[in-house]
């Protein structure tokens, strides 16, 4: 027994964020450790720091008996510690040998020099993970697990003792699991540790040696899978005692349905169907995969649905694009704030008014007069921190940008507003004041549909609570204070019933 | 919430009013050397000289403008121009047609050249660069297809010469065209939903979609006033040259991009100003103009130009940086 890797109260702040809180741990040499947590448990922060992406705040690690502080992920990989990357990081239109060899080529004055000694290296690698696969395969024809081999097979190469692994099994089929974890397996007899990060707790009890579980960026426990009893127990240590205490029952009108959704179904969802209610908040949750996203996009026009009907206030739609969805009632915060909530390099008034240009503009002509005052009535009723109207909103803080991207959607006036992870990456204070801003909108006779990977927030807002899998709804429960959500984690999880 | 704005250096500068400044700088700089070098520079003939040769890069470029503030971009201008140029000609000798029935019907063929960028753009998803690359190819095969590669010249109306040479009391036409057109864009890009969508499409294509823009319509229309601009713009250069000639404005789509971005418009879109542009125009013009009184031969001018360019870029970014 020999300890490969220890942290020793490491540490991870950001602003009005504290990430990872004094995480201590220890890894055991040639053994699979798993990390498991929810979203935001500090999961990915704890493995940027171990492959020098981004810095520690305090704290240090110890990687072979020898401090260990890397600057940039080729340290990393320089000192043995190697990434798999969740989205492969491939080229696909070059061979395999032209992957493996990516940038370590040998060259002759920038012409590159076939290099005998490490083809033959590359060949006895790879004849050792998969037989099947050969140097001069080009990448796009492998199936994702050989991607992902070739992709462990680099790390191989560059004498990697630590691999890890993030959600390596997200898009691979039963079949190509099982040969996946063969393959982990043997890795562990050729000297390679493994840290692996997975949302499906059977993968952790098949493949695990270990377990360490962080939860709002503490390390709560490391254990011996053999010695834990299954996975209610695991659930518990990941979730600790999730209890409702913000939440507020909402006044729901039971006898007007605004909102129905009937067996909508697509590539990734199975026979949708839920009703919303007026003045109710509808928690949709789910792990990653579950298909959340993909029902907001399909409702609000951005994907197209091969069946199924959309029903508000009695009326079916089909929107075509967003536009369709939004002239009929409908708003929605997007799941990525940078990418598709903001016009980041675009200043607060060019952003707040853009989706009703009824209240700024009259036969295509705008009024600056009346942009700066649907701005400013968003900023107060908001209270977004900014410079003024004309500040870009790329150079606000994230939970400010949220807010604006929200003040950009109730300015739409909705009646149904549906919000996707509302408060994915802001800090605490903004989260709350988000959370108060949409229990605003529902005691105002408003429907809200949120969707959340973060369990505390769907339990301390939702009148209702669905509950997703691999893209079915598996059941609706009614929040209150008998809420189990032990139970919610087994539904989620896949464990069906709950077994005691 | 609006926090108490913090003096910079104790000087306050937005982006875009240094923009302005930088430019307007640029533009000084180059008439007071002029002027200086040349006494024949800063006359009025001289100006209205300048004004007719870059009125059609202000007038195609007050529409692209606008669409390379969307972050598309039109390669096809300089080729639409040849082929309403000629058409132009063709329309009102052979066929007898009015003149300014001939304008419409001419600009509308380079109308029909953006509405087909548009499809390309919008429908087929075909990068901006490469589906008006392609149509200009073949805007500019059209053009010598429509006269069969030969000069129209012969039966023009005694008005041809009108449009691009005509005075209205001591103003050239093509400068009261320019103003006119220059003045609209100008109002679409500050204060219409049309500029608003234009600078959002470019900003963030993806947030403009889901705030409710319907992106491609917009963008399809962008496309679509730059082909009739560009194709007024060519019944205005053969107006001025008295002939229609299926090889004018090769280089134009050129001229026309350099000064939108000498006017501060970013390549990827979502930043720029159609007044930024018509400085720009008249930068390049200017120093053209300038070097040709100085008697500087063109090849030379070839290479100040770009130079010009480079360092105009270079400046923005430079002192932008140091003020920000």
């Amino acid at each position: 027994m020999e300890t490969l890797l220890e942290t020793r109260n490491l540490s991870k702040r950001y602003p009005g964020v504290h990430a990872l809180k004094e995480v201590s741990f220890e890894i055991e040499r040639n053994t699979v450790h798993c990390i498991v947590g929810e979203n935001g448990a500090g999961k990915s922060t704890l493995i940027k720091i171990l492959t020098g992406a981004i810095p520690r705040s305090s704290g240090s690690i110890v990687f072979k008996g020898r401090d260990y502080q890397p600057r940039s992920t080729n340290d990393a990989i320089g000192a043995g510690i190697s990434f798999i990357y969740q989205e492969l990081n491939v080229i696909e239109q070059f061979t395999v040998e032209e992957n493996l060899n990516l940038g370590m080529e040998k060259s002759w004055f920038g012409i590159i020099r076939k290099d005998r000694s490490s083809v033959s290296k590359f060949e006895d690698i790879l004849a050792k993970l998969e037989p099947g696969i050969s140097l001069s395969q080009k990448l796009y024809k492998l199936s994702v697990v050989h991607r992902q081999i070739v992709e462990i097979a680099r790390a191989l190469a560059v004498n990697a003792e630590l691999i890890i692994m993030d959600e390596p099994t997200a898009s691979l089929s039963d079949e190509e699991v099982k040969r996946l974890f063969e393959i982990i397996r043997r890795l562990k007899g050729e000297n390679v540790t493994i840290i692996y990060i997975s949302h499906r707790l059977d993968e952790i009890f098949k493949i695990g040696d270990y377990v360490s579980v962080l939860r709002d960026g503490e390390m709560i426990a490391t254990k011996k899978l053999a010695d834990i009893a299954g996975k209610s127990e695991l659930i518990q240590l990941m979730l600790g005692k999730v209890v409702a205490t913000r939440y507020v029952p909402n006044r729901v009108d039971e006898s007007v349905k605004v909102f129905q959704v009937q067996g909508l179904s697509t590539d990734k969802l199975r026979s949708i169907s839920f009703d919303l209610y007026k003045g109710e908040i509808l928690g949709f949750y789910g792990l990653v995969g579950s298909g959340k996203t993909e029902i907001a996009r399909a409702i609000y026009g951005i994907d197209k649905f091969r069946q199924g009907k959309i029903v508000i206030d009695g009326v079916e739609i089909r929107p075509k694009i967003p536009k369709h969805a939004i002239r009929r009632g409908l708003a929605m915060v997007p799941e990525e704030r940078r990418q598709e909530g903001i016009f980041g390099i675009l200043p607060i008034k060019d952003n707040i008014p853009i989706m009703n240009t009824k209240k700024i503009a009259r036969f295509g002509i705008s009024s600056a007069k009346k942009e700066r005052a649907v701005s400013i009535e968003y900023i107060d009723k908001l209270s977004i921190a900014a410079k003024g109207i004309m500040q870009e909103v790329a150079t606000l803080s994230g939970g400010n940008q949220q807010k604006v991207v929200i003040g950009k959607c109730l300015n739409a006036e909705p009646r149904i507003l549906i919000m996707d992870e509302p408060t994915r990456g802001i800090d605490v204070g903004a989260k709350e004041e988000i959370h108060a801003i949409i229990r605003g909108l529902a005691k105002g006779g408003n429907s809200i549909i949120v969707l959340s990977s973060e369990l505390p927030e769907i339990v301390n807002l939702c009148d209702r609570i669905v509950l997703l899998l691999e893209g079915r709804i598996k059941k609706i429960l009614k929040n209150g204070e008998g809420i189990d959500t032990e139970e919610i984690m087994h539904v989620v999880t896949g464990i069906g019933e709950k077994v005691r | 919430m609006i926090e108490n704005a913090v003096p910079v250096h104790g000087l306050r500068v937005n982006r875009s009013s240094l923009q302005k400044l930088i430019i307007v700088g640029i533009m000084l700089i180059l008439v007071i050397a002029l002027s200086l070098l040349s006494r024949e520079f800063l006359t009025f003939s001289n100006f209205s000289n300048v004004t007719r040769q870059i009125a059609i890069v202000i007038i195609t470029g007050s529409a692209v403008t606008l669409l390379m503030i969307s972050g598309n971009i039109d390669l096809s201008v300089g080729s639409v121009v040849a082929m309403t140029g000629v058409l132009v000609a063709i329309f009102s000798s052979r066929l007898g047609i009015p003149l300014w029935i001939s304008v419409i019907l001419a600009s509308l063929f380079g109308g029909v050249t953006g509405s087909i960028n548009g499809f390309l753009v919008t429908k087929l998803k075909i990068p901006s660069v490469i589906a008006t690359l392609g149509t200009m190819y073949v805007a500019r095969g059209l053009a010598y297809v429509f006269c069969d590669g030969k000069t129209v010249n012969l039966g023009l109306p005694d008005n041809f010469r009108w449009l691009g040479g005509g005075f209205v009391g001591p103003v050239p036409i093509p400068l009261l065209l320019t103003v006119v057109i220059a003045c609209v864009f100008i109002f679409v890009q500050m204060k219409t939903l049309l500029g608003k969508y234009a600078y959002a499409i470019g900003g963030n294509k993806v947030t403009a979609l889901l705030s409710g823009i319907n992106v491609n319509l917009v963008t399809f229309l962008l496309f679509i006033l730059s082909g009739i601009l560009a194709g007024f713009s060519g019944t205005i250069l053969a107006s001025r040259m008295g002939v229609g000639m299926p090889t004018v404005g090769i280089g134009f789509e050129f001229d026309v991009i350099v000064a939108i971005l000498l006017g501060g418009t970013s390549l990827s879109g979502g930043v720029g100003t159609v007044w930024g542009m018509i400085v720009g125009a008249f930068i390049v013009g200017l120093l053209g103009n300038g070097l040709n009184l100085l008697n500087v031969f063109t090849f030379y001018q070839s290479i100040l130009k770009g130079i010009v360019l480079v360092v105009a870029v270079v400046l923005d970014i430079t002192l932008k940086e140091k003020l920000e």
